[in-house]
């Protein structure tokens, strides 16, 4: 198989030579706009020489390479890019033979010498070599330094540029600045860069235009997202408002750094949350707050059962809450912007945080949250309408964003008498299971009051008895109720009043399975995170949460 | 002491074996241990490039050993002190060039891993990145007083080493050896040079830094022609700029223009004012460059004008359309026009040479004797 198409090959090299060293304008924004396709060439060119045995071979197979490789060489807006730089070197290194054989060989040696002589020196005899010589500094220093210099003169101009009205002669025209962002596509990931990328950026919001290279806007936010480039947070909202694209892959990288990371989230998922500061913009920008929403509830009905993204949605909304509050009255939307399509009744109950709401009343305030939400249910039920269905899951949604009640009404079934535990066990079951396909909501809410009370005579009687240990593996089990069970199985391993040492006891003989114990850490996530946005803290039921994640964590 | 003088030398020996075909006996151990060596060299240039008493003994003994070098080997290029900041990547290059070197050097630079102290990566990054913005730089039309956006940084960076190594006093010595060694190494392209010592000049006016900016003046007059050379390579506005920001370069400046002038005699049959020396001088590069700093506004406007009158005064203040040239013949004033726009009085007094002077002025009707 070939490794490089022919009319790949053409294609490129035209581009090489047309490029030049990228003396023009026109070179440096074709150049960088050919970039991330660039990259991947040389990539399959790589491959290709890593099979060669021989530079000999290697010049027979691409007789192409030296030429065009040269060519890249001398461009430095290729030679910039972090990536395209070291495949460059990479393929010079494939060229290179220890042993040379023949002309040709030693030829190719010497060439690939010149070449790393020409990249890291400047020429000799040249007034640049003479200030780099005698500066007292190594060659990498002078040229970073030389590279921040040049970045304040730049910065400095696209600052000046701003301060004029719009659409008077600014003394940087949005040529300008269209060509000095596609010299930085290049350059997204070099540190130096931070301060002229910023103020690229801030100079878009403030004068409208979009007049920035857009492969400029896609190599900063990838770089970003990796973490190879860090910005103001000022930016970085700035950079999501200008480009939707943008934001969708913070979002995008957010859940997906959350899903791959178990472990450590359970820890500090709210930390890397606030970090991320998607709930800081959303709080500042509706269309944020929305566009993200959008993004997490079509993760959760594609991924039905996913505790993980439900922890997500939780946490975020619960940090996005507390930066609304944060701001001024004045500034702030009203809350029906955010949750355009909820019924308004709702909106009051489910967005004030258990934490404005003293305990006493959590009882009372559950109790008003689950007769707005069995209305709703109770519509659907009636009819056959669409939107009635809609309606319902729209509450389902806002529930699962207010999840921090959901976990209150598990709490506050640990201690609770029988006759206040009805309202909520239905609150749990509904949040578990929204749909009432085949009428389940009586069975499930019949599971939901067999496991709370088999979980405690488990949590409350010393020793567990071995029954009811039994019978909640067996609810646990059935997949059809395994994380309501589990749900109320963790908030009585951490709220109840036994022994500590009971919970290894019982978590040991109970939750056996790799995965069930991986749900489990989740919930325990999301109780860590409502916990510590407590007024006060209670050291008791923390050192509770800790011995049961480490129970959990252990293989 | 003595160790300290006895590895330099051995560094340089190291350096300069690395230039010749004995580079073959070195095998890959040898290459590492010589890299070795060049980064206790950087080592040692930062501790003692701001202790006089021992940089001076290191220099001599830099100097010795250069000569010596010389003479065994007559393609070895002397070492400097401040190069040795730079001895690991001079090593590099070095062995790079050298067709006799062994592979080690390449294995090195390919296959060590990210962030050793082989890694090329940010340093090619960093000058691609400074040449390609300089470039981009300069199309955005925006002027730093007519220089090259890669001058005003290499400027920059000089103006801030000088300060660094004027800091310390008694370190004029130092100094000027880093300019003539940069003045020497720039073999060709001189109007470069001149441009980056003009940013330099710029970059260094403020109060902080007026010893640099007084340094790098005197070191320019002291070098033969230097300042001349510097004065017309630089576009007359730039000059305007200088010397409105400081007295000395303005004084210099028109010292020099002076010196231009005299060297400008009038022939009669042409009815132009022709050079007689070597020195490419034209009337025309004299009037632009007066032109620029009567244009130039408050105060070196006026304070050229005061020059100039004083001068014209010297010559006996006439007050005509043209050229007054007093010579042995006597007075003779031939109408001449200024090309361009009317101006305020010009004048030019040329002392010296040939005892020819010239008052050149704008008035409307010419006068003839």
């Amino acid at each position: 198989m070939e490794a490089v198409s022919e009319t790949d090959v053409q294609f490129w090299m035209a581009k090489a030579v047309n490029w030049g060293e990228a003396t023009s304008c026109s070179a440096v924004l074709d150049t960088s706009r050919h970039l991330i396709s660039l990259r991947s060439f040389l990539q399959q060119v790589l491959q290709g020489l890593q099979q060669m045995s021989s530079t000999s071979e290697a010049m027979k197979t691409f007789p192409f390479v030296g030429q065009f490789l040269g060519r890249l060489c001398w461009n430095p807006c290729v030679i910039a890019d972090e990536r395209s730089q070291r495949l460059l070197l990479r393929c010079l290194s494939c060229l290179y033979s220890a042993e040379p054989l023949n002309a040709v060989e030693r030829k190719a040696n010497m060439w690939i010498k010149n070449m790393l002589c020409h990249l890291v020196s400047d020429k000799e005899g040249s007034v640049a070599h003479a200030t780099v010589k005698h500066a007292g500094l190594t060659p990498k220093r002078y040229h970073s330094e030389a590279l921040q210099k040049v970045v304040a003169l730049m910065t400095e101009e696209v600052i000046k540029s701003c301060d004029g009205l719009p659409n008077t002669s600014a003394r940087c025209s949005n040529g300008s600045i269209h060509t000095m962002s596609a010299a930085c596509v290049a350059l997204a990931t070099c540190p130096q860069m931070s301060p002229l990328i910023g103020a690229l950026l801030k100079h878009s919001m403030l004068c409208g235009s979009s007049c920035l290279n857009p492969e400029f806007i896609k190599e900063v936010s990838e770089a970003l997202i990796s973490k190879r480039l860090v910005l103001e947070d000022e930016v970085v909202v700035n950079l999501w408002c200008y480009s939707p694209t943008c934001l969708e892959g913070a979002a995008v990288s957010l859940l997906e750094s959350v899903l791959s990371d178990c472990e450590t989230m359970a820890q500090s998922l709210d930390k890397h949350v606030i970090d991320s500061l998607l709930p800081r913009a959303s709080a500042h920008h509706c269309h944020i707050f929305l566009t993200i929403n959008e993004i997490y509830r079509n993760v959760l009905t594609e991924i039905d059962e996913n505790l993980a993204v439900r922890a997500l949605i939780q946490v975020f909304t619960a940090c996005f809450l507390q930066s609304l509050n944060g701001q001024e009255p004045q500034d702030r939307l009203p809350l029906r912007a955010f949750f355009p399509h909820v019924m308004p009744s709702l909106l009051t109950p489910l967005l004030t945080a258990p934490s404005e709401v003293p305990r006493e009343a959590w009882l009372d305030h559950l109790s008003w949250i689950r007769s707005l939400l069995q209305s709703v249910t109770e519509n659907e039920e009636a009819g056959e309408d669409v939107r009635a269905y809609q309606a319902v899951f729209e509450a389902w949604f806002l529930l699962v964003q207010c999840g921090y009640w959901v976990d209150t009404a598990a709490e506050l079934l640990v201690l609770a008498e029988p006759e206040n535990a009805e309202p909520l066990l239905w609150l749990l079951t509904f949040f578990h299971h929204p749909t009432n396909r085949g009428h389940q909501r009586s069975q499930q809410t019949a599971v939901a009051r067999e496991a709370w009370t088999h979980l405690r005579m488990l949590f409350l009687t010393r020793p567990p008895p071995p029954r009811h240990l039994s019978t909640v593996k067996e609810l646990l089990s059935s997949s059809l109720s395994t994380n309501l069970v589990l749900h109320l199985f963790s908030n009585f391993a951490v709220f109840s009043h036994g022994p500590v040492s009971i919970i290894t006891e019982i978590t040991d003989k109970v939750l056996t399975e790799a995965d069930v114990k991986h749900r489990a850490l989740w919930i325990l996530a999301s109780i860590r995170c409502r916990l510590n946005s407590a007024a006060t803290r209670n050291d008791r039921v923390h050192s509770r949460l800790s011995t049961l994640q480490d129970t959990l964590l252990q293989t | 002491m003595e160790a300290v003088l006895r590895h330099l030398t051995n560094i340089l020996e190291l350096l300069a074996v690395s230039q010749t075909d004995r580079v073959s006996e070195w095998d890959h151990h040898t290459t590492l241990r010589a890299f070795k060596w060049a980064e206790y060299c950087e080592q040692l240039h930062s501790r003692f490039q701001s202790n006089l008493t021992v940089r001076s003994a290191l220099e001599s003994g830099l100097n010795d050993t250069n000569q010596r070098l010389q003479e065994t080997l007559p393609s070895y290029s002397p070492v400097v002190f401040s190069e040795l900041a730079q001895c690991q990547h001079m090593l590099l290059v070095h062995l790079l060039r050298n067709p006799s070197a062994d592979n080690s050097v390449i294995r090195m630079l390919f296959t060590e891993a990210q962030e050793s102290q082989f890694d090329q990566n940010s340093l090619i990054t960093c000058k691609s990145a400074f040449n390609l913005l300089c470039r981009t730089l300069d199309r955005t039309n925006v002027s730093h007083a007519g220089l090259q956006a890669e001058a005003v940084v290499r400027g920059k960076l000089l103006g801030k080493l000088l300060n660094s190594v004027l800091s310390p006093s008694g370190n004029n010595e130092y100094a000027r050896t880093l300019l003539d060694c940069i003045l020497h190494d720039s073999a060709g392209k001189l109007e470069n040079l001149y441009d980056i010592v003009a940013a330099a000049l710029l970059s260094t006016n403020d109060e902080t830094n007026s010893f640099t900016q007084h340094f790098i003046l005197a070191w320019l007059r002291d070098r033969d022609g230097c300042f001349s050379k510097l004065c017309r390579s630089l576009s007359p506005g730039l000059c305007t700029v200088l010397s409105r920001q400081s007295s000395e370069f303005k004084q210099a400046y028109w010292a020099v223009l002076k010196q231009w002038a005299s060297c400008l005699e009038y022939e009669v049959l042409e009815s132009l004012w022709v050079p007689t020396s070597d020195e490419p001088v034209t009337f025309n590069m004299l009037t632009d460059r007066f032109k620029d700093l009567l244009n130039s506004g408050p105060p070196l406007k006026e304070e050229t004008e005061t020059e100039l009158k004083t001068l014209r005064r010297e010559d006996g203040d006439f007050n005509v359309k043209g050229i007054n040239i007093p010579s042995a013949e006597g007075q003779l004033r031939i109408g001449e026009s200024v090309p361009g726009d009317v101006l305020a009085l010009l004048g030019v007094c040329l002392s010296g040479f040939g005892s020819c002077s010239f008052t050149l002025c704008l008035s409307p009707s010419p006068v003839f004797l």
